[in-house]
């Protein structure tokens, strides 16, 4: 069954279309990845599967029910969102932050109980940053408080994990630690992941460890391209989306693993 | 853990009650300690008391309500305080902040010069603390829903409007009796309290408190901001509604008996921030208790000091004031 199925949607402010008739679907176990300039539409169209915006037309159904009708709590409980950038205000703790998770699951009169609790500690074990667990979470490193927002959408117990520049402002090496952490939880848990980046090598990379990944190349709303990295990320492609002069690299490891990688040469006037 | 929780919350329950107790002892009518106890006594065990009947009724009619109305206000602002900086998701939020404090000031100070005194400005303080944060509600709603930072322009616009129309009524007011009234409204105080007062407005703010309490994990989710909170699963103009109409329930239930108190609503929750923590789940409940304890004592102060009452106000500033800058010092490393 499709985890998120998207049919001829469209959203706008006033007349001007932000999302154009689009239509594409989120399967089990595969890493969606939406790719496109700046202003594209792409957290838009995030917002708009995430039930934040209502769309204009078309129809989005979350494991098999229409969107439209689903109240926040039922929405919460198909799909998990991993903010770009969260703004830090109370020094919580990161257990509790991660209890956040929770809060489809606690009525509005209640607060998490043991069962939530564990289910928390479980998912800061997942992104192995257990030993966060009672640091107060606006001490925290950037690559820290990623992997423990992913944490807390892990609590959420969903199938479908959206994540808007999951790497942003990381370093090197907490780019890779959260992109391996996305590996994982497809591979292992059998999530699926929506995802809204600004790096065609992302795409590269889960297809370089043989996670089931597709692309979507955006620009003004519409899909311009759409595939799994291999077909869509060619030269013509990123030439013509970003107006840029682009190389795709292959190097074979042991004869056997192909890695791949998009290098860009010089800006097209 | 378990127990460690068991004895925060039975702390918390206790100490503005053995407060409460002590205060019974004290006041500017000489009465030895030994003698208020005999007439605690007597009364719980239905005997009948030997002392005067005036002092039975300085403990009974005078400090006992005082010191009930005292813990009631000051629980209900420290509470609406740390409800409104979680919503808000701002430490420097007080239960002022959508104009509540204001529109009560005005309602008192209009009742104050149409009817002199009495009932009315009870009256009229509420109904207007209502009205003040109900139009900032409105100005803050815009396609349909109230993003918080609205709502915050909404409370600063209201407040300043109802803080001019409160200076127009001093202006019109009768500088021999009702300017003076209303300036000690403003100021705050609990010298008039009474059973009665205690009945009428303490509805609202036991209301407001226990609704408050029930709804208080939400505003830990609440604080994540509007777009996280709905990802969360959270109703959240139902919940962002619920904490606005109980906490300025509790608000107004204060203001209208008490006056303007200010400082309670904003250093409370910040002192229950240090000691246990930011989760609402025990902030709040921690903030009534402190809230209540605070204004206790500070009441205590203010009718023990010096001959006349000094308002409560004054004193909540003058205590608050420098332990809020402790406080800025000594958390400059503390999470934030």
């Amino acid at each position: 069954m499709d985890l998120l199925e998207c049919q001829d949607i469209s959203f706008g402010y006033d007349r001007k279309a932000i999302i154009d008739r689009l239509s594409f679907t989120v399967k089990k176990g595969e890493i969606f990845c939406l790719l496109g300039p700046n202003g594209c539409g792409k957290t838009t169209l995030l917002d708009c599967v995430l039930g934040l915006h209502k769309i204009k037309g078309g129809q989005i159904k979350l494991g098999g029910q229409v969107l439209a009708v689903m109240k926040p709590r039922e929405i919460a409980r198909q799909i998990a969102y991993v903010p770009q950038a969260h703004e830090k205000t109370f020094p919580y703790t990161v257990l509790e932050i991660v209890l956040m998770g929770r809060a489809s699951f606690v009525g509005i009169t209640g607060s998490p109980g043991k069962e939530d609790r564990l289910a928390a500690e479980a998912a800061l074990d997942l992104v192995g940053v257990r030993y966060l667990s009672q640091r107060p979470y606006t001490r925290l490193s950037g690559g820290e408080s990623q992997l423990v927002m992913i944490a807390r959408a892990l609590a959420q117990n969903t199938k479908l994990l959206v994540m808007d520049e999951p790497t942003a402002h990381l370093d090197f090496r907490h780019e890779l630690q959260v992109l391996e952490v996305m590996v994982k939880l497809v591979k292992e848990q059998g999530l699926a992941i929506l995802m809204a980046t600004h790096f065609p090598n992302h795409a590269f990379y889960f297809e370089n460890q043989q996670v089931k990944s597709r692309v979507a190349m955006m620009e003004k709303g519409k899909f311009f391209a759409l595939g799994t990295p291999g077909e869509v990320l060619s030269e013509s492609n990123v030439q013509n989306l970003y107006n840029i002069n682009a190389r795709v690299l292959s190097y074979s490891e042991d004869g056997v693993e192909q890695l791949k990688q998009i290098v860009a040469i010089n800006t097209v006037a | 853990m378990k127990t460690g929780k068991t004895w925060v919350y039975t702390i918390l329950i206790i100490a503005p009650l053995l407060i409460m107790f002590c205060s019974l002892f004290m006041g500017r009518y000489p009465l030895p300690m030994v003698e208020v106890a005999q007439i605690i006594w007597c009364k719980i065990l239905w005997l009948s008391c030997p002392f005067p009947d005036i002092h039975q009724v300085v403990v009974w009619e005078i400090r006992l309500p005082r010191a009930i109305l005292a813990a009631l206000v000051g629980g209900s602002l420290a509470v609406s305080g740390a409800c409104f900086q979680g919503l808000f998701r701002n430490p420097l939020v007080s239960s002022g902040i959508l104009g509540v404090s204001s529109g009560a000031g005005f309602g008192a100070a209009l009742a104050i010069i149409l009817f002199s005194h009495g009932a009315p400005v009870y009256l009229f303080a509420m109904v207007f603390g209502a009205v003040a944060v109900l139009c900032s509600f409105l100005i803050g709603r815009v396609y349909n829903t109230t993003p918080t930072i609205m709502l915050v322009l909404g409370g600063v616009i209201v407040s300043s409007v109802f803080s001019s129309l409160i200076s127009l009524m001093k202006y019109l007011a009768d500088p021999a009796d009702q300017l003076p009234a209303i300036v000690f409204w403003l100021m705050g105080s609990l010298a008039s309290a009474n059973y009665h007062d205690i009945f009428v407005a303490g509805i609202p703010m036991v209301i407001g408190m226990a609704g408050l309490c029930l709804i208080r994990w939400q505003i830990n989710v609440l604080s994540m901001g509007d777009r996280e909170a709905q990802t969360l699963g959270i109703n959240t103009s139902l919940a962002k509604g619920l904490v606005i109409v109980f906490a300025t329930m509790a608000t107004a239930g204060a203001v209208c008996v008490s006056g303007i108190i200010g400082w309670v609503g904003l250093v409370i929750p910040h002192i229950g921030r240090m000691l246990l923590g930011n989760d609402n789940k025990v902030l709040i409940p921690a903030s009534i208790s402190l809230g209540a304890c605070f204004l206790i004592l500070v009441d205590n102060i203010g009718r023990l000091l010096t001959g006349s009452e000094i308002p409560l106000g004054i004193l909540t500033a003058l205590i608050g004031g420098p332990f809020f800058v402790y406080l800025l010092k000594s958390t400059k490393g503390g999470g934030w």
